[in-house]
């Protein structure tokens, strides 16, 4: 959360999801990337549910941005952008994984033998 | 001789005149004593059955009319009768007691509330400890709901929450029965935010619909707030308890004449005239709370509101059916307590219901939007280039700026204002955003010839770029200077239409689609030179600190991969 702004939260983060904190879907992970999808919105969505779309409709964004943003925890966030999907309101993409760091040591040691090779 | 037989007539003549006389005396003294004991026998039974009727009307006092009257303190319908004999009142032993009866009841109400006093004290004293804990209780289960996401645990961290929201309403009701403060100081906040709260405090809140049909950002004065949210889950209580389990009870925010008023409608059974009597006088606090008056367990929770209706003015009224068959409660806030708040700057919480008013779903509100701004950036950052171009149909054209993310806390923040001297021209910032992304969007130039720049500076105010753009306008290279200093107070560009309203930014189009295709605007070549000199400073400077923290070694891995 980002910080107590408003001291002790009015609204317990519960109520957005209905005191459900199972997601319908299980893969959901905190930097999955959300984008909203086409679909044309359902009435009755639940307020936080379109607070969710709200803010996906300015851009993609990840569970765990997403849940920053709204002020809930993430496992909160999470059972809300499940059921969008559920819904075909949002596409969620796994996340990517990070890309493979250079070994220092192989760097090192390549750097050295450059070295080697320029003063010889 | 004849001197003697005379004397003897006349002794016995005198004799007789005596004898007469005193019979006559003796005779009349034994009449009178007998009429004398006939009137003290009368008068002691006179004096017999005025005894008996005083120590029958003081049996009568003392088995019947002192516990009737010390009963009516309690049931005020309750009646008392009067004296054994119909003739007592009026006499002064009627007088004298009811004198008896008066002073028994001044003394068990004075009895009464020192008794009660003695209890509110102590309850209020174990109730203010217990809400402290619960409070405690209540930031460690949130603390840990940010930071363990198991669905199972979340789950149950969500289900202790609840319960804990709840024995905090119930020891927070008891406390203000007991005349203490709510316990709880809180900034102003939405209406709606506070009624979402004390939805949340109940076990039913799943059965509650809100209807929020207030101007977005109407608010509550800080200390109103916490009492508002209470008299709303107790009003809320009534309506769910008394109800159907499988029916909805109906929450309705509106403006009123003189402030805000909440409207709880449930489908229930409804109260008979007396329950309702009675729940008005409660919940009006006109009269002081005793907890011997609440029955036993004691019923709390419209005495409460009644406390705080007192305390805090507020008006609370229980006296109209619903038409949906059950109760209609009615809480009405002064114009006196309420306040705004920029739904931009602090919108309401993700689980508050939208505002019926709000001009459509889809437009985003810009505080908002701000932060969506910034990820946007971040993401484009990290995507390697991107170009970004706004147009706010109207007037101040800004471009997003990144203030500086916490990462590498330059606060670089560079706006670009393109201000064409057209109010109306959308204007294109370009924003190349290369690589490591500390920061993205480049200034260009705010025409200082011109006038009507809109710089960051000023555009943290939303107020202060009027439609027409002629804020304090950031002129060139000192613009963006202007923009760098004015980072840490966080840069919040608000697109400013000539309503004043927030209008959202999107990121790929150019143009609103209804805005008219834009009409180029001349420019004197002063103007351009300057425009394009700003633009060079802007990315120039723009690109200093991304130079900077290249080989920042806390980079992230696919940022640097990009780079090298």
């Amino acid at each position: 959360m980002t910080g107590r702004r408003g001291g002790r939260p009015l609204v317990p983060a519960y109520l957005s999801t209905g005191g459900v904190a199972r997601p319908s879907r299980p893969h959901l992970e905190r930097l999955t990337v959300l984008t909203r999808d086409g679909a044309p919105l359902p009435a009755g969505l639940p307020a936080a549910e379109l607070a969710l779309l709200e803010l996906l409709s300015g851009g993609a964004l990840t569970v765990v941005e997403a849940a920053a943003l709204l002020r809930l925890p993430f496992s909160a966030v999470r059972v809300l952008a499940a059921d969008l999907v559920d819904r075909g309101l949002v596409r969620a993409r796994a996340p990517i994984p990070p890309a493979e760091r250079f070994d220092p040591d192989l760097l090192k040691r390549v750097a050295d033998g450059l070295r080697a090779l320029k003063h010889r | 001789m004849t001197q003697l037989p005379e004397l003897v007539a006349g002794g016995l003549a005198a004799g007789t005149l005596c004898a007469l006389a005193l019979g006559g005396t003796l005779v009349r003294t034994r009449r009178r004593n007998a009429a004398l004991r006939a009137e003290v026998v009368e008068l002691r039974a006179r004096l017999d059955g005025a005894e008996g009727a005083f120590i029958t009307e003081i049996e009568h006092l003392a088995a019947r009319r002192m516990p009737a009257a010390a009963a009516q303190l309690a049931h005020p319908h309750l009646r008392v009768p009067g004296p054994a004999r119909e003739h007592t009142p009026g006499t002064p032993t009627g007088i004298a007691l009811e004198y008896v009866l008066t002073a028994l009841r001044e003394e068990l109400t004075a009895q009464r509330v020192r008794i009660d006093a003695a209890a509110q004290a102590g309850l209020r004293g174990a109730t203010r400890e217990i809400q402290a804990a619960l409070y405690r209780l209540q930031d460690a289960l949130r603390g840990l709901q940010q930071r363990y996401d198991e669905p199972e645990l979340a789950q149950t961290l969500f289900a202790l929450d609840h319960e804990n929201e709840q024995s905090l309403r119930r020891a927070q009701v008891a406390a203000v029965v007991c005349g203490a403060w709510v316990g709880l100081a809180r900034e102003e906040s939405h209406v709606v935010d506070a009624v979402t709260g004390g939805q949340a405090r109940l076990a039913g809140y799943h059965r509650v619909k809100v209807h929020n049909h207030l101007e977005p950002g109407t608010a509550l004065v800080s200390h109103a707030v916490e009492p508002v949210a209470i008299i709303v889950a107790e009003l809320l209580d009534n309506a769910l308890r008394h109800s159907a389990p499988d029916t909805d009870v109906v929450v309705n925010l509106e403006h009123v004449h003189h402030g805000v008023c909440v409207t709880v409608d449930d489908a229930g059974l409804g109260m008979t005239q007396d329950e309702r009597a009675r729940a008005q006088r409660l919940v009006a606090g006109s009269d002081p709370v005793l907890l011997t008056d609440l029955g036993d367990p004691p019923r709390m929770g419209l005495a409460a509101v009644g406390q705080l209706t007192r305390q805090f003015d507020l008006h609370v009224d229980v006296t109209s059916p619903s038409p949906y068959g059950g109760v209609r409660a009615v809480l009405r806030v002064d114009s006196r307590l309420l306040a705004r708040i920029d739904p931009g700057e602090r919108p309401p919480s993700a689980s508050a219901p939208r505002s019926t008013r709000e001009p459509a779903v889809r437009e985003r509100t810009a505080g908002r939007e701000q932060p969506v701004a910034e990820t946007d950036a971040r993401e484009t950052a990290g995507q390697g280039t991107a170009v970004r171009a706004t147009a706010v149909h109207g007037t101040a054209v800004h471009e997003t700026a990144v203030h500086g993310t916490g990462v590498d806390g330059t606060g670089a923040s560079e706006s670009a204002p393109t201000a064409p001297p057209a109010p109306d021209a959308p204007a294109v910032g370009a924003a190349p955003a290369p690589g490591v992304g500390s920061a993205t969007a480049v200034g260009a130039a705010a025409g200082p010839v011109v006038g009507n720049a809109t710089a960051v500076g000023a555009a943290a105010d939303p107020g202060g770029s009027g439609p027409d753009g002629s804020g304090p306008g950031g002129s060139g290279p000192g613009g963006a200077e202007h923009a760098r200093a004015g980072a840490p107070a966080p840069g919040r560009q608000e697109p400013v239409t000539p309503a004043g309203l927030p209008q959202r930014r999107r990121r790929t189009r150019a143009a609103e689609p209804g805005t008219p295709p834009s009409r180029p605007a001349a420019r004197r070549p002063e103007e351009a030179a300057a425009a394009l000199a700003a633009l060079q400073y802007g990315t120039a400077a723009a690109r200093t600190p991304k130079r900077a923290s290249t080989p920042d070694p806390h980079r992230t891995d696919d940022e640097g991969g990009a780079a090298r």
